[in-house]
């Protein structure tokens, strides 16, 4: 039993690097999207706990090769920036 | 509640914890985990460890390569479980779309590469499950199929004339891809004998891919791997297993023959960075051959045997002679290969790669040649 709570608590802890990485995308393209800013949010000290040194290099590389893959395909639907939720983040046009 | 006697005592039993090896094996590894990978890399530490200690896929002392502590067979379902996680998750959360969705080659490529690892999988629960004519016939029918639906994925051109005609002839293009592919498989799983060489190949190859292309499922094997190999060399208490060779080989494979196909790595590159486990696959081939014996057969002639024979000698650890013999061979072949690539020496499609493979090539001969002059004959390593 004890076995199964280890278990569950790795795999929680591989999902705190997944939440980072999916957050740091889709923020990363909000922010592209509103002010075409470019701001990798390399080496904040959160991204560092969550996915360490090496990690960090691994989401910046992932986030920006994203970026270029979504704009080249031309995926506008992603790009197309949200209001509500530009003015909620405080990203300004 | 802990009373305040007990303090004393629970710190004196972590100090005593701290002298047992195990246990500073444990802190090293989830100390480097956490360094390279912090909270992910320690919950995917952390699953290798609760995997490495269950009963299933266990391998008794001596029964794997140069091994002789007792060790888990279940490292590429680890590898299997940590890449699944991190891909469904930036599947379902972010933007990224996994190949298999986007392309059909790369549905293709993944589904050839679940039946390998379901195949090895088959093998590291319940040992001679299937037999090896069986296992071999499987792969030739899942690679062929991969290859005939998926003409994109054979090279045109490899920069050897000869090679590049019958390459361009449609069925004997897909039967020679198919017979390499079924061969660099089993290379792969015949190399796997010592701690960190497959992983550390691995890991080289799939940090070229990701630096190349950026894409989140060479992030994910990358990651994947870098913890694999941390728990591989540190400990020894784990393999890849038939799941985790399989698997990767066919990974290896597919993203291989496609950067080469695509024209973003010459044949020469591949050739290099893959050199070890081609080339001990082809001298081991011939050497039993030669010796009257099966060339699939298992023995004590590879390089990485006759190089730990040598190390044993000097470090007194049975896990670090074993360690070191992997790490010096995948460092100085796939390591090579990316230094070069990282400090930007070579550009990946240029055909001066293939020098670097003649040269890496050359180095095996004479370290084999080397060795077996030095060591006493063995029951089955004997070049003729």
């Amino acid at each position: 039993m004890r076995v199964i709570l280890y278990f569950i608590a790795a795999i929680g802890l591989i999902w705190v690097g997944v939440l980072e990485s999916a957050s740091s995308s889709v923020e990363d393209f909000k922010r592209y999207s509103d002010a075409h800013v470019l701001d990798h949010g390399h080496g904040s000290i959160q991204r560092v706990l969550a996915v360490g040194l090496v990690g960090d290099l691994v989401v910046s590389k992932i986030i920006s090769d994203g970026r270029d893959t979504v704009i080249i395909e031309g995926n506008e639907e992603f790009s197309l920036p949200i209001p509500v939720l530009s003015e909620s983040a405080g990203i300004s046009r | 509640m802990l009373g305040i006697d007990s303090f004393p005592r629970s710190i004196k039993q972590i100090q005593l914890l701290c002298l047992v090896p195990a246990a500073q094996k444990l802190a090293l590894m989830f100390l480097l985990a956490a360094v390279t990978y912090g909270v992910t890399g320690i919950g995917a530490m952390l699953l290798m460890t609760l995997l490495a200690n269950t009963h299933l896929g266990k391998d008794g002392a001596g029964k794997h390569g140069i091994s002789i502590a007792e060790s888990s067979r279940l490292g590429g379902v680890a590898i299997g479980i940590i890449v699944i996680v991190y891909i469904a998750g930036l599947s379902l959360m972010s933007p990224y779309t996994s190949g298999p969705e986007r392309d059909v080659t790369f549905l293709y490529l993944w589904s050839a590469v679940l039946f390998c690892c379901l195949l090895g999988l088959a093998e590291d629960v319940k040992p001679d499950f299937l037999t090896p004519k069986l296992r071999l016939g499987a792969k030739f029918a899942v690679l062929g199929a991969l290859f005939w639906l998926s003409p994109a994925l054979i090279p045109l051109t490899v920069g050897v004339p000869a090679v590049d005609f019958l390459l361009n002839l449609p069925v004997l293009g897909w039967v020679l891809v198919t017979v390499f592919a079924v061969g660099f498989i089993n290379a792969l799983n015949m190399a796997d004998g010592a701690n960190g060489l497959v992983p550390g190949i691995a890991l080289a190859s799939f940090a070229v891919f990701f630096m190349e292309y950026g894409r989140p499922m060479d992030g994910a094997l990358m990651f994947a791997c870098s913890i694999f190999f941390i728990f591989n060399v540190i400990s020894g208490w784990y393999f890849l297993g038939d799941t985790g060779s399989y698997g990767l080989g066919a990974i290896l494979l597919g993203y291989g023959l496609l950067g080469v196909a695509d024209g973003n790595f010459s044949a020469g590159f591949m050739a290099a960075l893959f050199c070890y486990p081609c080339v001990d696959f082809m001298v081991s081939v011939i050497r039993r051959f030669r010796a009257g014996r099966s060339p699939f057969a298992a023995d004590n002639g590879h390089l990485h045997n006759r190089l730990h024979q040598l190390i044993r000698l000097r470090v007194r650890s049975s896990v670090m002679a074993n360690s070191f013999t992997g790490v010096i061979i995948s460092v100085s072949t796939s390591g090579a290969v990316l230094l070069i690539y990282v400090v930007g020496l070579l550009p990946p499609d240029s055909d001066l790669w293939h020098i670097a493979f003649v040269v890496e090539c050359s180095i095996y001969l004479a370290s084999l040649k080397y060795l077996t002059s030095i060591q006493p004959k063995t029951q089955y390593a004997d070049v003729g």
